[in-house]
C-alpha cells in the first residue's frame, strides 16, 4: 500500500485517532471517581467555608458537613442551612457572567439578608493574577460579617479600589481588585443577586 | 446559561472592545512575523476571519449535537483542533482551485492558521460563555475581523517606522513588541464599554 | 558523537535559537500567565512535558505519516498529550487545574509544539527529538520565569506568593496587566541580541587578527 494512496491516508488517520482516543477514554474513566470526589469536596468545602465552619481535611469536612449542614430545596438552585450560635444561616449558590466566563460562588448570610456570613468561589475563569484574585482570602475575608444595608454590598472598583482589604464591617462596602475593574463589578452583581434570592425566601 | 447579548452588538464588541488580539492576547505568533508586510497581512487577516467564522459555527454544532449529548467533553480539544485543521486544509484546496494567484501569495500562511491560538481560543470562549448559534457565528466573525484590523494597524505602523533609527538589538521583533505593548494599552481603554456576555 | 549533538541542541534551544527571543514562538501564553510565578512554572512545565512527548511520538511515527495529513496527525498527537495533562491535573491537582483554567487547552496551539514538530522531529531520531522538545521547553521556561520574577515582584511585591517587598512599597499595577509583558520581552530580546552580536563580532575580530598575523 503506497503511503500517499487515498486508502492508506484514510486508514492511517482513522487508526491513529482511534488509538489516541481510546487511551484518553481509559484515562478519563480511571480518573472519573477521583474527579467526582474532588468536585464533591470542592462544593462541600465551599459551603462549609461560606458558613464559617472550619475543617481540618477532606474527611473532617465530610464529617462536619453531614453533622452540621442541612440541604434545602431552594426555589432557585441549591441551598443549605446551618445553625451556628443560634442563628439559622442560609447558604445559596449564585452565578453570573464575569470577564472571561461564568463565576459561581456560594454565599452565606443571615436569613434576613442584612449581614453576610461568608463567600467562597466555586468556579471562575478570570484572568489569573488579576480577576482570579477574587478567590484570595484578603478579598473574600472582607465579606465575612459585612453588613449589607438594604441587602446590598458595594464593591469599590476602578480608581476607588485600593487593593487592600476594607476593614470596616459596618459600611457595607468592600474593596475591589485594582486592575480588575470588570471582574470586581461582575462579582458585586453576583453577590447582590445572591443576597436578593436569599432574602426572597425561596427556601423551605 | 446563554447570555442575552444581541449578535450584531456582539460582532462589533468583538472587534473593538474585546479584540481577541489586543485584549485577550491570542494569535500573537503569526501577528508578529507577518505584520512586516502590508499585503501579506491583508491576505492572512482575511483568511483568519473566514476560518474563524466557519470553525466557530461547525464547532458549535458538534459541541451541542454530538459531544454534550454523548458526554464526551474530555475530547473537546481534539475535536476542535481537528475541525480547524480540516477547515484549513479544505480552504487551501478551494483557494488553489479558485484563484492560484491568491494561493501563491498566501503561500505558507495557510498551514500557519491551524496553530493560530486565536482560532482555538475563540472556540473555547464560545464554549465557556455558552453562546447560542447566531451569537457564536457573530463572535467568530467579529473576533476574526478584530484580528484582521489589529494586524493591519500593526503593519501600517511598522511600515511607517521602518526607517526610524532603532537600536540594533531592538530591530525587528524587539521594537514590534514595544509597539504592540502601546497598542494594547490603548485598547485597554475600550474594555468594558460593551459587555460581551 | 551523540553527546556533542545533544549539547549542541541544548545550547541552541537555550540560547542561540531560544524559542521566545529568537524564534518568536509561544508568545500568547507568555503575556497572559507571567504575572504570577507559580502559574508560570506550572504552565511552562506543562508545555515542556507536551513538547518533549509529542516530538518523541511524532519522530517515532515519522516514517508512517502520509504527507497529506501531516498537520492533522501532528495536532492530534499534541492535543492527546495536552488532554492527558489536563485529565491528570484535574484528578491529582484540582486547585492547580482551576487556576490555569482555559490556558491548559491553549497549550495545544502554543507554536513551540508545532514549531519543534516541523523543524526537528520530522527529520531526527526519537530520543534526540525528545531532548530537543525538552530543551526548547527549558529555553521557554527560563525566559518566562525571568519575566515573571520582575512582574510578580513589582506588581504584587511577592515571589511565589511570599511577601518580599516592604509593606510601604507601592505596587506597579502596569506590571500585573499584559502590556508590561510585551515591554519586558522586548528588553530580553534587546539584551540577548546585543550580547549575541557582540560575541559574533568578537569571534570575527579574532579570526581577522589571526589572518593578519599570518
Amino acid at each position: 500500500m503506497k503511503k500517499d494512496s487515498m486508502l492508506y491516508v484514510v486508514i492511517f488517520t482513522f487508526a491513529v485517532c482511534a488509538a489516541f482516543v481510546v487511551v484518553l477514554a481509559v484515562a478519563n474513566e480511571v480518573t472519573k471517581p477521583m474527579v467526582e470526589a474532588n468536585k464533591l469536596f470542592a462544593t462541600r468545602s465551599a459551603v462549609l467555608g461560606a458558613l464559617g465552619i472550619p475543617y481540618a481535611n477532606a474527611a473532617d469536612a465530610s464529617a462536619r458537613y453531614d453533622a452540621q449542614v442541612k440541604e434545602l430545596a431552594g426555589a432557585v438552585g441549591k441551598a443549605w442551612t446551618s445553625s451556628i450560635d443560634g442563628v439559622e444561616y442560609i447558604a445559596v449558590e449564585a452565578a453570573g457572567p464575569g470577564l472571561w466566563g461564568t463565576i459561581r460562588v456560594i454565599l452565606a448570610a443571615s436569613p434576613d439578608g442584612e449581614r453576610v456570613r461568608g463567600i467562597r468561589v466555586v468556579a471562575q475563569n478570570e484572568t489569573p493574577g488579576l480577576g482570579g484574585r477574587i478567590e484570595e482570602p484578603w478579598f473574600l475575608g472582607q465579606f465575612e460579617g459585612e453588613r449589607a444595608p438594604g441587602g446590598r454590598v458595594a464593591v469599590k472598583a476602578g480608581a476607588e479600589a485600593s487593593g487592600k482589604a476594607d476593614a470596616d464591617k459596618e459600611n457595607g462596602r468592600v474593596d475591589g481588585i485594582s486592575g480588575a475593574t470588570r471582574t470586581s463589578q461582575s462579582f458585586e452583581a453576583i453577590v447582590n443577586a445572591g443576597l436578593a434570592a436569599l432574602k426572597a425566601g425561596g427556601v423551605r | 446559561m446563554t447570555p442575552l447579548i444581541n449578535p450584531v452588538t456582539l460582532f462589533f464588541a468583538s472587534i473593538f472592545t474585546s479584540n481577541i488580539l489586543l485584549s485577550n492576547f491570542l494569535g500573537m505568533c503569526s501577528f508578529i512575523s507577518i505584520s512586516k508586510d502590508w499585503k501579506s497581512s491583508f491576505g492572512l487577516g482575511m483568511a483568519v476571519t473566514v476560518v474563524m467564522t466557519i470553525t466557530t459555527a461547525i464547532s458549535w454544532i458538534i459541541l451541542y449535537f454530538i459531544i454534550t449529548p454523548l458526554g464526551l467533553e474530555y475530547l473537546s480539544f481534539i475535536v476542535f483542533i481537528v475541525v480547524i485543521a480540516a477547515v484549513v486544509q479544505i480552504l487551501e484546496m478551494v483557494i488553489d482551485r479558485a484563484s492560484p494567484a491568491l494561493y501563491m501569495s498566501l503561500g505558507i500562511f495557510l498551514p500557519l492558521i491551524t496553530v493560530n491560538c486565536a482560532i482555538l481560543g475563540a472556540i473555547l470562549f464560545m464554549q465557556i460563555r455558552s453562546y447560542g448559534f447566531m451569537q457564536s457565528v457573530a463572535f467568530g466573525a467579529g473576533s476574526g475581523a478584530g484580528w484582521w484590523l489589529a494586524i493591519m494597524l500593526l503593519a501600517a505602523i511598522r511600515e511607517r517606522t521602518e526607517k526610524n533609527p532603532v537600536p540594533a538589538g531592538l530591530k525587528g521583533p524587539g521594537i514590534t513588541m514595544i509597539t504592540i505593548g502601546f497598542m494594547a494599552m490603548a485598547f485597554i481603554g475600550f474594555s468594558g464599554m460593551i459587555a460581551v456576555q | 558523537m551523540m553527546k556533542s549533538k545533544a549539547y549542541a541542541v541544548l545550547k541552541d534551544n537555550l540560547w542561540t535559537n531560544n524559542p521566545i527571543f529568537i524564534q518568536i514562538l509561544g508568545i500568547c501564553s507568555t503575556l497572559a500567565v507571567t504575572n504570577n510565578l507559580s502559574n508560570t512554572m506550572i504552565m511552562t512545565l506543562g508545555v515542556t512535558f507536551a513538547t518533549a512527548l509529542s516530538s518523541l511520538t511524532l519522530s517515532a511515527m515519522k516514517g508512517l505519516i502520509p504527507r497529506k495529513v501531516r498537520m492533522i496527525i501532528q495536532v492530534v498527537v499534541m492535543s492527546f498529550y495536552v488532554i492527558l495533562l489536563d485529565i491528570l491535573l484535574r484528578a491529582y491537582l484540582p486547585d492547580v487545574s482551576r487556576q490555569l483554567g482555559p490556558y491548559v487547552g491553549l497549550i495545544i496551539t502554543n507554536c513551540i509544539l508545532m514549531g519543534r514538530a516541523e523543524a526537528f522531529a520530522q527529520a531526527n531520531k526519537p530520543l534526540l527529538s525528545f531532548w530537543d522538545g525538552l530543551t526548547s521547553g527549558l529555553g521557554y521556561m527560563s525566559v518566562l520565569m525571568a519575566i515573571a520574577v520582575v512582574r510578580e515582584l513589582l506588581g504584587f511585591g511577592t515571589l511565589f506568593g511570599i511577601r518580599v517587598m516592604p509593606e510601604a512599597f507601592v505596587t506597579w499595577t502596569i506590571m500585573i496587566m499584559a502590556p508590561s509583558a510585551f515591554f519586558l520581552v522586548a528588553m530580553v530580546m534587546w539584551w540577548a541580541k546585543t550580547l549575541q552580536a557582540r560575541r559574533v563580532a568578537a569571534a570575527a575580530t579574532t579570526v581577522a587578527s589571526k589572518e593578519a598575523k599570518k
